[in-house]
């Protein structure tokens, strides 16, 4: 991918309450935000940076239908005409034999799905090195993050300070 | 505005629902063809354990949010310990039903004729459990241990909202007497449900089934409270309950719907795959005479609430979770009927059977009903449920909504000295 450099002003806070309070103010200074970091997901975060709602359960439900279809078929192709075998002297096509296998695929399908297209859509996956503002936004920090060329440097700046924000500066 | 007045409308409607209800009771008796008025006291079973399993479902919520630590519902509470005050009604209706099977009034139960017993294998080996003594006792015993429950969990919650510091004495009474009805509960509604229940067929039995009606009953509850938080809604009153609460019984109407599937299916299942005269003519029974309402059963409690909602928006919006309820409510309401009447009718058909010939009843349990039930086969009231049985229906749901409506008139809406009322009122999805 390609890379640019970012100058990227941020700011630290303790406490998620400060992280919403500071949110709310910079939404009615009309600062834009470039993103927000926590070590967990903050109730009532997303409607006020007014994220739209993950398409994520779109695509688990797409997998799913998919799981559904390939147990069911896959079963009665295998059972009526591949390899068809009486068992305990029920019909080839035994529908509530296949219900559970089908629940279980429908549910795998849609589960490990799911977990690769979150992977691909974050950037995410193994041997994958992604920069970061600070260690310890995954551990107590909150952060919030302002790209240089978009708002005005100085307003960051004093903004983050007035918020209680300990304030810090990297290019990424 | 925190406190709910029970008048005007509301009252006329529940009043005429149960007018309405007791009119249709009246006529099943005049009308029943039979003069064992099965009809009747099957009608009036299925809506006695109904109801009273949802009442005693909607103060089993209370207990176990209490004793997981869960928050989110405290500031409706009252609405399920309002609801919990019909395990009296309930009560009542079951004391009826078991006075009329011990003297013999009704003739629900196979197992409740003693010369049917004696001459029958299978039930003298079942004896022990089901008798008429037993029946009396257990539900006297049992019921009663739950109305005492339901009423110490009420008065305490009364209590609390006296009280001025914040030590918490009542939450904490409250929740020893939350953990000792839960496995209370568990193993006796089981042991209820078999006995009011699944003893209608009285060859047949399913350790399957007191889950699967236990469920019935809870998701029934869902439904229930979800049309009068939205009623209550409607007037103005109780603003603090969110859409975020509304998520999350929307949530638990979707999650125990496919809960009560799953049991569903696994009994179906289980029964199928063994083939096993004597099991398998339960499912028979039901997929030879009762085609509509069998599959009906499974969409209107599985594939409507599981596909509607499915989605985010729809289990927040009043609209469509309203819509889901009432449809998933009539669904439960058949199930119970799906379990109760094929049973009943077959108990009826052999006894007029024995009154005509003299006939000794011989019973391998697998020609049980199959044969000669075929030949009767359709009649209202027992196949498909009429108007009578809608109207009985009405008038329970009648009653139930004046019994909690009136308990809810009695306290605040919210319970103001709920440890956990903050997190509720701040609840978020």
């Amino acid at each position: 991918m390609a890379h640019q450099d970012k100058e990227v002003i941020y700011g630290l806070y303790d406490d998620e309450t400060d992280l919403l309070k500071a949110v709310k103010e910079a939404k009615d200074q009309h600062l834009e935000i470039m993103d927000v970091y926590s070590p967990f997901p903050v109730h009532g975060l997303d409607p006020i940076l007014g994220l739209a709602e993950s398409r994520l359960h779109i695509a688990g439900f797409v997998y799913g239908a998919i799981g559904t279809l390939t147990a069911f078929l896959g079963m009665t192709w295998i059972f009526t005409k591949d390899w068809p075998i009486i068992f305990g002297g029920k019909p080839y096509w035994s529908v509530p034999a296949f219900i559970p296998i089908t629940f279980e695929l429908t549910v795998l399908f849609s589960c490990v799905g799911m977990v690769i297209t979150f992977y691909i859509v974050s950037g995410l996956g193994p041997g994958v090195t992604n920069d970061y503002l600070d260690d310890r936004i995954t551990d107590d920090k909150f952060c919030i993050a302002f790209d240089m060329s978009e708002v005005d440097g100085a307003a960051a700046k004093s903004f983050l300070s007035d918020t209680g924000a300990d304030v810090n500066q990297k290019i990424i | 505005m925190n406190q709910y007045t029970f008048s005007g409308t509301a009252k006329t409607v529940t009043i005429g629902a149960m007018i309405v209800g007791v009119v249709s009771m009246l006529l099943t008796w005049f009308v029943g063809a039979d003069d064992l008025q099965s009809r009747f006291w099957s009608n009036f079973l299925h809506n006695s354990t109904f109801f009273l399993g949802i009442s005693m479902m909607a103060f089993f919520f209370i207990a176990v949010c209490i004793t997981a630590y869960a928050g989110w519902a405290s500031v409706f509470k009252r609405v399920w310990e309002a609801m919990s005050a019909n395990m009296l009604v309930g009560f009542i209706f079951m004391l009826v039903i078991a006075l009329t099977t011990y003297f013999h009034w009704n003739h629900l139960y196979h197992w409740a004729d003693a010369a049917a017993v004696a001459e029958d294998p299978i039930l003298n080996g079942k004896k022990s459990f089901l008798n008429p003594n037993w029946y009396l006792f257990g539900t006297i015993i049992i019921v009663g241990t739950w109305v005492v429950f339901g009423r110490k969990m009420r008065s305490l919650s009364l209590d609390e909202d006296e009280d001025q510091g914040h030590d918490f004495a009542k939450h904490r009474s409250m929740r020893i007497w939350s953990a000792v009805f839960l496995p209370i509960m568990g193993f006796s509604s089981a042991a209820m449900i078999w006995q009011w229940l699944m003893s209608v067929d009285a060859h047949w039995y399913s350790t399957l089934y007191a889950w699967h009606a236990a469920v019935s009953w809870f998701v029934a509850m869902i439904c229930l409270t979800i049309l009068l938080l939205i009623y209550l809604k409607s007037k103005g009153l109780y603003k603090e309950v969110t859409n975020e609460h509304m998520h999350d019984l929307g949530k638990f109407l979707f999650a125990f719907s496919i809960f009560w599937t799953y049991m569903w299916f696994s009994q179906f299942m289980l029964i199928w795959y063994a083939n096993i005269g004597e099991e398998t003519t339960y499912f028979l029974l039901r997929r030879e005479e009762y085609p509509i309402l069998f599959y009906a059963n499974l969409a209107v409690n599985f594939l409507i609430p599981f596909f509607v909602l499915m989605r985010n928006d729809t289990k927040r919006k009043l609209g469509s979770l309203a819509f889901v309820s009432l449809l998933v409510f009539i669904g439960h309401w058949l199930d119970f009927f799906l379990m109760i009447k094929p049973g009943v009718k077959i108990t009826r058909d052999d006894h007029g059977h024995m009154a005509a010939h003299g006939e000794e009843v011989v019973h391998g349990a697998a020609e049980h009903g199959i044969h000669e039930s075929v030949a009767s086969s359709f009649e209202v009231g027992y196949t498909i449920p009429g108007l009578l049985e809608l109207g009985t229906m009405i008038g329970f749901l009648g009653l139930f909504f004046f019994v909690t409506l009136t308990a809810l008139s009695k306290a605040p809406l919210i319970a103001k000295n709920d440890p956990y009322l903050d997190e509720s009122l701040h609840h978020h999805t």
